[in-house]
């Protein structure tokens, strides 16, 4: 229990330096600073009961993307500030240095094994921002349209 | 007519810059261009270069391009230009000296200061080594070398290098310094410092952009993104290299 709370604490203090690094501020900061904290714990959970890494990843996105989206309207303003941020715990960083540490030992089994994790994680990623987006662009168009149909 | 699409065009540019992905910027540019009266708007963006026609009602056509040469992110100037641009859009009627003026005072508007940016690399670094499984003494570490690694990067933006080569330099700095804190026994493996000081050479905003753009349609401003954030990740891969390189390949 100790581990995953320091893990998901780590990735929440990682994702201010982020946020820090981007300039962002007041209000959104706070925001941000959760999405990082959201997007931590909520892999952590999936992992475990779904037993699957990649799917966790992909849940993940998707929900953190769709966090994103809300609150960037709430506060109006661009996407990408909470995106960006609240995405970065499910940065494979791990995965990246060992592909690379192992490509240039000449370890092709262990280097093809991370590579492939590497991608693998990379695309659920993706996959869930895409997901979310096209979702939301379909909902706002919703929105938008209803909105339009009452003033007329 | 032709100063204020000159604003549409600036508000656009800082947006780019600032790292607002393409399709905000041609739908923010477009809106804006309709709210002054014209009858269409064609524009065409990548993250590199913008180019915008417009077609008012009396026959008159402008054309203007800008050239994007370096990209900062600056989600305050970004949030800031976003609200302009909406404000316009719904005024409908604002003077383009009034523009300019809100316009200006967005640009003049502070980043944080040179100690902010380095205390940021410095919890990305020491947060991550944690975060992918390090002790307190990877993150001591890591921090360290993240502040360090702060600073060459300003001087190095100073000096006007490009992207790709600092992240060389960086990930080179970064291994070398990783490799002299396990020879001072302050680490026992140089991997969790190396990957928390990874992160913040990864080109987040640029990815997520690029993957947004791309999802949305717009596949050439889609993969140039992308292949900017390829080229950074070789130019990490490059400098991680040159290091495993001139050891021999012994310490790895």
């Amino acid at each position: 229990m100790m581990y995953y709370i320091i893990h998901i604490l780590s990735g929440a203090i990682g994702t201010v330096g982020f946020a820090l690094l981007y300039n962002i501020r007041g209000k959104k900061l706070i925001i941000a600073c959760i999405g990082g904290l959201i997007s931590g714990t909520l892999f952590e959970m999936f992992n475990i009961f779904l037993q699957n890494e990649v799917l966790a990843y992909f849940i993940t996105a998707m929900m953190v993307a769709f966090y994103a989206e809300i609150m960037a309207r709430v506060v109006k303003t661009p996407t990408t500030t909470f995106i960006a941020t609240a995405l970065i715990p499910l940065v494979p960083g791990r995965a990246l240095y060992y592909t690379m540490a192992y490509a240039f030992e000449g370890n092709a089994g262990l280097f093809a094994n991370y590579g492939l994790a590497t991608v693998k994680i990379a695309s659920a990623l993706a996959l869930g921002i895409a997901v979310a987006t096209a979702t939301a662009r379909i909902v706002h168009k919703l929105i938008e349209k209803r909105h339009y149909d009452k003033v007329n | 007519m032709q100063k204020l699409f000159s604003n549409a065009m600036d508000i656009g540019e800082q947006m780019l810059i600032c790292g607002a992905e393409v399709r905000r910027v041609e739908d923010t540019v477009r809106r804006m261009c309709s709210a002054f009266g014209a009858k269409r708007t064609d524009v065409f963006i990548i993250p590199s270069s913008m180019v915008v026609t417009v077609y008012m009602p009396n026959s008159d056509t402008y054309t203007m391009t800008r050239r994007i040469t370096a990209i900062s992110t600056d989600i305050e100037k970004l949030h800031n230009l976003n609200n302009l641009s909406r404000r316009i859009c719904s005024k409908k009627d604002m003077a383009s000296e009034d523009i300019h003026k809100e316009f200006k005072h967005i640009m003049s508007g502070k980043a944080y200061p040179f100690w902010v940016g380095l205390f940021s690399y410095m919890i990305i670094a020491g947060a991550f080594a944690i975060f992918f499984g390090g002790g307190l003494a990877d993150a001591l570490a890591a921090l360290m070398i993240g502040g360090v690694m702060r600073i060459v990067t300003v001087l190095l933006e100073h000096a006007k290098m490009n992207q790709i080569f600092i992240k060389f330099v960086c990930a080179f700095g970064i291994s070398t310094f990783a490799l002299g804190f396990m020879k001072m026994g302050l680490i026992s493996s140089i991997d969790s410092a190396i990957i928390g000081n990874i992160m913040y050479l990864i080109p987040t905003i640029g990815l997520t952009n690029g993957l947004r753009d791309l999802f949305a349609g717009d596949s050439v401003a889609g993969l140039i993104r992308l292949i900017e954030a390829i080229l950074n990740a070789l130019g990490i891969a490059a400098g991680y290299f040159l290091f495993t390189f001139l050891l021999g390949g012994a310490l790895v």
